[in-house]
C-alpha cells in the first residue's frame, strides 16, 4: 500500500528490547493496581465495578466475539452466578469468595445447555433464542421465589460479607477485599482468554466464526467448539456475576438482571473491540462511567442514546472497537513478532520484506466485515 | 365451560396484538431477511407521540395520525441509512444496528417522557358494562374490537399484496432479489417502503395495544414482552408468511393463556418462559415454521 510508505518498527521476541518492554509493562500493571488499590472507598467501589463488568464481557467476547455465536442474554448468566452467590450465602452460610467457583460451574452447565441450540440455530435466530432466555430469566427467579426472594429479592446480611480472617481485614474493609478478590478472578480470567484464543482451540474458534463449512472440512469438530465455548462464556460471565453479588449486596431480578443488561454487556463488548484481549477493559469502563456521568442528563436516561451513537459510530467507522483500532494504529509502528530462523543464502536475504508479518496467526485472519472495509 | 371461553376469548385478544406485531416482523423479514428487534421499540416511541397528543387535548384517533406517518418515515429512514449500509457485511453488524435503535429509542422515551408510567387513553370502549355474555362468559367489546381491526388489517394486506403492483413488487423482492431487479424492481425502494410500511402498522398497534397488555399503561418496558410473544407467534407460522403470521399469533395467544389458566403447577405467570420454549423447539424442529417456504441456500 502506498499509505504505509513509511516501514514499521519490526520488534522480535525474546530480545532485550522486547524483555525490557514487556517488563516495563508488567511493573507499570502492578504499580497501577497497588495505587488503585489504594484510592478512597467510593473510587474503589468503581473499579471494583469496571473489574466486574470487564470480566463478564470477557466471558461474552468468547460467545460472541471468538466464535461469532451473537448472545443478548448474557444477563441471564450474571444473574445465575449473583443468585448462586447469594442462596449460598443466605441459606448455607458460605464464605463469598467460596461461593464463585460454584457459581462458575452451575454457569458452566447452564451455559452448555443453551449452547445446544447453537449447534442448530444460527445468527439472528440466536440472538433472538438468548434474547427469549434473558427476557424469561426474572420470571424464572419470580415462580421459585422460595429459594431466590422473588420479586421482593435477596439480601446477603452485612456480617456475612467479612472478609476471611487470613487477610486481617475487618468488616469495615469489605470494599478492599472485594477488590483484590476482583483482580483475581480478572488477572486467571484474562490469562486463560489469552493463551485460550492462542492456541490451537483459539483458531478452531475463528474457523468456525469465519466459515464453518471450511472449518468443519479442515477437521474442526464445530458441535464441540461451539457448545464447549458457549458453555465457557456462560460460565466466565457467571463468575462475574458472583462478584457482582458481593458487591451489591442485595440481588433484584428485575433490577440487574434484564434485557437491559444483557444488551448492556454486548455495548460494551462492541465499544470495547471483538476479539481483543484487552477490549473487554474498555467496555466496562465504558458502561460503568458512561452512565455515571450523564446520570444528571435526561433522567440518567442519556447514556442510552450515548450508548447508541457511539454503537453506530463503532459499526460504521471503527468496527474494531476501541482496543481493536488502537492496536491497529499501533501495529502501523511497531511489530513484535517470533524471530525468523537466520537464512544463510544471499538470494532469500536479498528479497524485501514487502508486508510486516503480523504478531501471530490470528491476526492474519480478517473476517468479511474488515475484508469489506480495506 | 364458562371459564374456558372466557380464557379463549382473552387468549384470542392477546393474540390478535400479538399478530399485529407479528405481521410487521414478517413484512420486514419477507423484503429484507432480519428480525427487526426494533419494531417494538419503534411502536412504543410513536405509542409516547400518541400519547402526547392526546395530553395536549387531541382525540387519540387523531393523534394517531401524526404517529402513523412517524412510524412510517422512522422504518424507512432506518432501513434505507443504518440497516441497508450494514446489511452486506453481515448479520451482526445489522443485529448490532438494530440493538443500537432499540436502545437508542428506549433511552430517547425516557428522556423526552420520563421512566414513569403513563394512562394511556383508551382508544376502545372498555366500560364495566361493555359486554356481551355468550354461553356465561363475558365477551367485551374492546376485544370484540380488536379481533375486527386485526382482521382488517391482515385483510387489506392480503389484498395489497395479491392485487397491488407494489405487493406483486415485494414479493418479487422477497423471493428472489437479484431477478427482481433484472426485471426492472427498484429493490431498494421496495426495501425502504416495505420497512416504512411495517413500522407505519406497528405505530397502530402499538396505540391499540398499549391498554391491553400488562401493566396497561405506557412505560419503557411495555413492548419488551410483546416483541418476543410476536417473534414466537412469527416463528411458529412461518417468518415470511403471512398467513402463518395469523395462525401462530392466534394460536399462541389462546395456547398460553390455556397453560397459564390451567397448568398451574407452572404458577400461573411463565408465559415467557413458555414463549421461550417454543421458540426453541420451533427452531430446532421446523426451523421454517408451519407456513414458511423452505429457503436453499447455496455455499
Amino acid at each position: 500500500m502506498s499509505t504505509q510508505a513509511k516501514k514499521p518498527r519490526v520488534i522480535e521476541r525474546g530480545t532485550p528490547v522486547h524483555r525490557a518492554l514487556v517488563g516495563a509493562g508488567l511493573v507499570l500493571l502492578v504499580a497501577s493496581t497497588l495505587w488503585l488499590g489504594g484510592l478512597a472507598p467510593f473510587e474503589i467501589g468503581q473499579v471494583t465495578r469496571v473489574m466486574i463488568f470487564a470480566i463478564a464481557i470477557a466471558g461474552l467476547n468468547l460467545a460472541t466475539g471468538y466464535v461469532g455465536l451473537l448472545s443478548v442474554g448474557h444477563s441471564a448468566f450474571f444473574g445465575i452466578g449473583a443468585y448462586t452467590t447469594g442462596i449460598l450465602m443466605v441459606k448455607e452460610g458460605w464464605e463469598g469468595w467460596a461461593t464463585i467457583p460454584v457459581a462458575f460451574a452451575i454457569s458452566l452447565v447452564v451455559g452448555l445447555l443453551v449452547g445446544l441450540p447453537a449447534l442448530r440455530i444460527r445468527g439472528l435466530y440466536l440472538a433472538m433464542v438468548t434474547l427469549a432466555f434473558a427476557v424469561a430469566f426474572p420470571e424464572l427467579v419470580a415462580r421459585f421465589s422460595g429459594l431466590t426472594g422473588g420479586a421482593s429479592g435477596m439480601t446477603i446480611p452485612r456480617t456475612a460479607m467479612r472478609p476471611p480472617e487470613w487477610t486481617g481485614l475487618g468488616l469495615g474493609e469489605k470494599y478492599v477485599w472485594l477488590f483484590w478478590l476482583s483482580v483475581a478472578v480478572m488477572a486467571i480470567t484474562f490469562y486463560v482468554c489469552w493463551c485460550l484464543t492462542r492456541s490451537r482451540y483459539g483458531m478452531a474458534m475463528s474457523a468456525v466464526r469465519q466459515n464453518e463449512i471450511a472449518a468443519s472440512a479442515s477437521g474442526v469438530d464445530i458441535a464441540v467448539v461451539k457448545v464447549a465455548s458457549f458453555g465457557l462464556s456462560g460460565a466466565i460471565t457467571g463468575a462475574a456475576g458472583s462478584l457482582f453479588a458481593l458487591y451489591m449486596g442485595s440481588l433484584y431480578a428485575e433490577g440487574s438482571f434484564t434485557l437491559m443488561a444483557g444488551i448492556t454487556l454486548l455495548i460494551g463488548l462492541v465499544i470495547g473491540g471483538e476479539r481483543t484481549v484487552l477490549g473487554p477493559i474498555a467496555g466496562g469502563l465504558a458502561v460503568v462511567y458512561v452512565p455515571y456521568y450523564t446520570a444528571d442528563i435526561g433522567s440518567g436516561q442519556s447514556s442510552a442514546v450515548l450508548f447508541a451513537l457511539v454503537l453506530l459510530f463503532v459499526i460504521f467507522v471503527a468496527p474494531a472497537g476501541i482496543v481493536g483500532s488502537l492496536a491497529q494504529l499501533i501495529r502501523r509502528r511497531v511489530v513484535v513478532r517470533d524471530p525468523r530462523p537466520v537464512v544463510a543464502t544471499d538470494a532469500a536475504s536479498a528479497v524485501p520484506e514487502t508486508t510486516p508479518q503480523p504478531e501471530h496467526q490470528l491476526d492474519r485472519t480478517s473476517t468479511p466485515i474488515e475484508r469489506s472495509r480495506t | 365451560m364458562d371459564i374456558l371461553l372466557s380464557r379463549v376469548f382473552a387468549g384470542a385478544t392477546s393474540g390478535s396484538v400479538y399478530i399485529l406485531i407479528a405481521l410487521c416482523l414478517v413484512i420486514v423479514f419477507r423484503s429484507s431477511s432480519t428480525i427487526n428487534f426494533a419494531q417494538g421499540e419503534f411502536a412504543l416511541f410513536t405509542a409516547y407521540i400518541t400519547w402526547w397528543l392526546t395530553e395536549r387535548g387531541l382525540n387519540p384517533w387523531v393523534a394517531i395520525i401524526p404517529a402513523i406517518l412517524i412510524g412510517f418515515a422512522m422504518g424507512a429512514l432506518a432501513e434505507r441509512w443504518l440497516i441497508r449500509p450494514v446489511a452486506r457485511r453481515d448479520e451482526t453488524a445489522v443485529l448490532i444496528v438494530a440493538l443500537a435503535l432499540f436502545t437508542g429509542l428506549n433511552g430517547l422515551d425516557g428522556w423526552i417522557w420520563g421512566s414513569d408510567d403513563k394512562v394511556f387513553p383508551r382508544m376502545l370502549p372498555s366500560g364495566e358494562n361493555d359486554f356481551v355474555e355468550i354461553a356465561g362468559a363475558r365477551l367485551y367489546y374492546d376485544s370484540m374490537a380488536i379481533w375486527a381491526i386485526t382482521a382488517a388489517i391482515v385483510f387489506g394486506l392480503y389484498l395489497f399484496f395479491t392485487y397491488t403492483s407494489m405487493g406483486l413488487q415485494m414479493r418479487a423482492v422477497a423471493t428472489n432479489r437479484q431477478s427482481a431487479a433484472l426485471s426492472g424492481v427498484r429493490v431498494g425502494r421496495v426495501l425502504t417502503l416495505s420497512w416504512g410500511l411495517s413500522s407505519a402498522i406497528s405505530a397502530f398497534a402499538g396505540a391499540l395495544l398499549i391498554p391491553m397488555v400488562p401493566p396497561g399503561q405506557l412505560g419503557l418496558t411495555g413492548m419488551f414482552h410483546v416483541l418476543i410473544f410476536a417473534t414466537a407467534a412469527a416463528l411458529l407460522g412461518g417468518l415470511d408468511s403471512v398467513k402463518g403470521a395469523v395462525v401462530g399469533g392466534l394460536g399462541l395467544g389462546i395456547g398460553l393463556a390455556l397453560v397459564n389458566g390451567y397448568a398451574t403447577f407452572l404458577g400461573g405467570s411463565m408465559s415467557l418462559t413458555v414463549a421461550l420454549v417454543v421458540i426453541v423447539v420451533i427452531l430446532l424442529v421446523r426451523p421454517t415454521g408451519l407456513f414458511g417456504a423452505r429457503r436453499l441456500e447455496r455455499v
